[in-house]
């Protein structure tokens, strides 16, 4: 990047003049079939029947939401919110015209193909470009698939990669095997939640030594007034098996906060390989912290054999409230585990975010990296276990955790929870919290950068090694994305 | 019912004094009752769990042998409590009271200690004073018949440019018992403060102390905790740097027996700007033993340019122990340079193999190199006497711990 300023300077300055407001904040006016707001055994039996479950996925729902009435809504992140009522809101909402399910896209309404268009991702045109864009979308739009692409492709490497609801139906077997198995039913309150009304999400199976073709990715998007949305995610995959997933998030722009609790659980087998990549850009509210996603989220991988590694990369700029720790159990012998995060908080904007990685297997490696950054009155917090159990010999873990503070009146803070009960663990963690740096800064506006820019391309640098981790596409999104969040956050 | 045994004890403890004295006092124990021990759910205890004592039962009074476990220290004066009692005095009697002030209503073990508190150490020096010899205070700890719980407040108020050095020194010695203790300390302008705080309570035994300590412009406290012993003791150590220029530089080693449970929690506030703070510590754990260290440091918004560093270090060296560390930043202010770092891990093989390929036996090797990693703690003594005792009771692993092969 420091090779080529100029063209950053370009990239930035036509970015922030094109993107100065929320761009995604517009709203599809779809007629929405939805159920009234409220939360209670038979609002869940009809979210049941209307997905056309099977008896066990309608009791496992049930059992979650009678242990999710005994649960109180925890307080312990460094966030403080409005408290969400989670009577006001609606559990189930459907684009009308799509009750029939669309043969295929031209079949998808045309003011929702409209809304993906102005988001940047032009399904129609994805599936014309397939041989150049090598990329599958399932696009979640308010809880329902709208349509699926390169499924043949898939097919024929024997990926199954379909929304959840749907491989309830085509592969009851292996989603009874594994779902619920990584985050259980009662793990959280918001999981326990999401478990009792998930209407959508999507489902991965990669077989056994089968290195998935293309990465894949989920696109998914808040759109009804006053819907929660809680999408749950199960990917799996087989001995000797490499999938890599793409998760990016917009949401259209509103007053009231609404409250996303998604569940995401991975299985890795033998020597299996899952990558799992967030751009999560959801609406934070404005300057004033008006509004705003709620975004509290259970994600969780499970390397359940020997040599599998689950890397998570996640990029949050987005959100009012952000409440995330992508977490690894690392169980199989000599599995791996990975986090690399920048987190991003500007305006009123907060997060408590970090991972979990717990040793379980012998020689057991995990790798953390932490980029928080904190501008405006924003507050960030990196909140990190390192558990290493008896079991766990050798095993090994590095965490570094930086934070940047741009402005005084944002805040950063770092809690790392480290607990060993193996001496032949060896475990180290650095942290650091500093400003940028005066001398950078001058350097960078001597030589005719703006101050904006200049911080701008400071910051990509700070966050370089956790973007150097990122799929191509979305280092690229990641970068722009950085900057545009950064907007009016300094001088 | 829980805690009934506290109430009983605390309404014979309140009928002794006179309506004034026991309103505060019934509040507190009130505050008490209401929170109980705390438990694992409360953050700053996660690591330990006092509900235990709720069920037990401990007297306030019983009768013990009245001997020093250890003589005093040649060269300083010294105040001598026995489960709370003023036991003897050499040169110090100014600074011991037999009134304990008590703070504002508060919780928990807070609540308990000031419901029963009785007093202690004193220590007030005025404007430009200083304390020429060092001053031992000893706490002792000990039960023979039957459990028994004691709970004292301190005081050590150092006026502007003042100058004192203070050993706290806990001693437990048999038995079970409940002690706590709670330390206010105020260093006023440009104070200075050498505060020695070495604790070797003994099994069975449960210490919980809390020194808050407030440091007006340029003070500086110097700390440096060391924990032996077999118990399980909790040590709070909550450091407020209020004004601009104050410095605080705490250095803590633990090293315990089998079956100890060391909980530390070292807080730095600071509330100014132009503040220093430096935290090293470091943790040897064997056998059955349980340490934790918080550490935390906490910019609040305007203290500009702080300068802070935690280090924690840890050497895990048997299967049966377990190490919690967590050094917490919590940072408002932009302008500041705070880093932390916590490492576990063993002794370098490196190190070990080129000590042995000198003919080194493994155990003297071993020995060697743990003395190495807490040296660097007892260096910080300015006291040669009382490095010499703790290095002579400091409890190295050797030959001892045999169940672990790195």
């Amino acid at each position: 990047m420091a090779a080529n300023p100029q063209a950053n300077i370009q990239d930035v300055t036509a970015m922030v003049a094109g993107r100065k407001l929320y761009s995604a904040g517009f709203i599809t006016d779809i007629e929405a079939d939805k159920v009234a707001p409220g939360l209670n055994e038979d609002v869940i039996r009809l979210i049941s029947a209307k997905k056309d479950e099977p008896e066990w996925l309608l009791n496992f729902r049930l059992k979650a939401y009678r242990r999710w009435l005994k649960m109180t809504e925890p307080d312990w992140a460094h966030v403080n919110y409005e408290k969400v009522d989670y009577q006001s809101i609606s559990y189930y909402s459907q684009p009308k015209s799509m009750k029939d399910g669309p043969k295929s896209l031209d079949e998808v309404d045309p003011k929702l193909l409209e809304t993906y268009k102005k988001l940047g991702i032009p399904l129609r045109e994805q599936e014309m470009l397939a041989g150049v864009q090598n990329v599958a979308v399932d696009v979640v739009f308010d809880s329902v698939s709208v349509g699926t692409t390169f499924k043949k492709k898939l097919a024929e490497a024997g990926v199954i990669f379909c929304p959840l609801s749907e491989a309830v139906k085509t592969h009851p077997e292996l989603v009874q095997k594994y779902l619920g198995t990584v985050v259980p039913f009662g793990d959280n309150f918001f999981a326990a939640l999401n478990t009792a009304v998930f209407t959508e999400g999507s489902f991965v199976y990669i077989p056994k030594g089968v290195r998935c073709p293309m990465e894949l990715s989920t696109y998914f998007r808040i759109n009804e007034r006053n819907t929660g949305q809680f999408e749950r995610t199960l990917i799996i995959a087989a001995e000797g098996s490499h999938v890599s997933y793409l998760e990016g998030c917009t949401a259209p722009q509103r007053d009231e906060n609404q409250l996303h609790a998604a569940v995401v659980e991975l299985v890795a087998l033998d020597d299996a390989e899952i990558k799992y990549s967030t751009v999560q850009n959801w609406y934070p509210g404005d300057e004033n912290g008006k509004g705003g996603i709620y975004n509290f989220v259970t994600k969780r991988g499970d390397c359940r054999g020997a040599r599998s590694k689950i890397s998570w990369t996640q990029v949050e700029t987005g959100s009012a409230i952000t409440w995330k720790y992508p977490s690894c159990v690392l169980r199989g012998d000599d599995s791996v585990g990975e986090f690399y995060s920048v987190a991003l908080t500007n305006h009123r904007q907060q997060a408590d975010t970090g991972t979990k990685m717990i040793h379980v297997g012998k020689r057991t490696k995990s790798t953390i990296v932490s980029k928080g950054i904190a501008a405006g009155h924003g507050q960030q917090t990196y909140r990190g276990l390192v558990r290493i159990l008896d079991s766990a010999e050798g095993a090994r873990n590095y965490t570094q955790c930086d934070s940047l503070l741009i402005g005084d009146q944002c805040g950063a803070h770092t809690f790392p929870y480290t607990e060993v009960r193996n001496p032949s663990a060896t475990l180290e963690h650095e942290a650091t919290t500093s400003k940028i740096a005066d001398d950078q800064l001058f350097y960078c506006r001597a030589r005719g950068i703006g101050e904006e820019e200049a911080v701008s391309m400071i910051v990509n640098g700070f966050c370089k090694d956790v973007f150097k981790e990122l799929p191509m596409e979305f280092a690229v999104e990641a970068q722009k994305l950085l900057a545009v969040s950064l907007e009016g956050a300094v001088g | 019912m829980p805690l009934s045994s506290y109430s009983t004890q605390f309404e014979r403890h309140a009928n002794a004094l006179t309506a004034a004295e026991r309103a505060p006092r019934s509040v507190q124990f009130a505050r008490f009752l209401d929170s109980g021990f705390p438990s694992r759910d409360e953050e700053h205890w996660h690591y330990t769990d006092l509900t235990a004592l709720s069920d037990r039962s401990f007297e306030p009074e019983g009768q013990t042998a009245e001997a020093l476990p250890q003589p005093l220290l040649d060269d300083a004066d010294a105040l001598v409590y026995l489960n709370g009692r003023l036991l003897s005095e050499r040169g110090a009697a100014d600074w011991h009271s037999d009134a304990a002030e008590l703070p504002p209503p508060s919780r928990g073990v807070d609540a308990l200690n000031a419901a029963f508190a009785t007093g202690g150490l004193r220590l007030r020096l005025s404007q430009g004073e200083r304390l020429t010899r060092p001053l031992q205070v000893v706490l002792i700890s000990r039960s023979d018949a039957q459990p028994t719980m004691s709970h004292q407040r301190h005081v050590i108020e150092l006026g502007d440019q003042a100058e004192a050095t203070v050993l706290l020194d806990f001693v437990g010695d048999g038995g079970e018992r409940l002690a706590t203790h709670f330390f206010e300390l105020r260093l006023g302008r440009g104070a200075r403060l050498n505060l020695y705080r070495i604790q070797n309570e003994a099994a069975g035994g449960t210490l919980v102390a809390r020194i808050d300590a407030k440091l007006s412009r340029d003070a500086k406290l110097n700390a440096v905790t060391v924990d032996l012993g077999a118990g399980l003791a909790r040590h709070d150590l909550d450091i407020n740097l209020a004004e601009a220029g104050a410095e605080a530089d705490v250095a803590g080693l633990y090293a315990a027996q089998a079956g100890a449970h060391i909980d530390n929690l070292v807080r730095v506030v600071h509330s100014a700007a132009h503040c220093r703070s430096r935290m090293n510590v470091r943790g040897l754990v064997d056998e059955r033993t349980k340490a934790i260290f918080n550490g935390k440091v906490l910019v609040q918004p305007g203290a500009q340019k702080t300068d802070s560093e935690q280090r924690i270090a840890n050497l895990l060296l048997s299967r049966k122990a377990e190490v919690n560390a967590k050094p917490d930043l919590e940072i408002y202010a932009d302008d500041v340079k705070c880093a932390h770092g916590a490492t576990v891990g063993q002794l370098d093989q490196v190190a070990l193999s080129y000590l042995r390929s000198r003919g080194i036996p493994k155990d003297v090797a071993r020995g060697l190199l743990l003395r190495a990693f807490a040296i660097e703690i007892l260096d910080r003594f300015d006291w040669p006497a009382l490095r010499a005792r703790v290095e002579a009771n400091l409890h190295l692993p050797s030959e001892l711990t045999t169940d672990f092969e790195p």
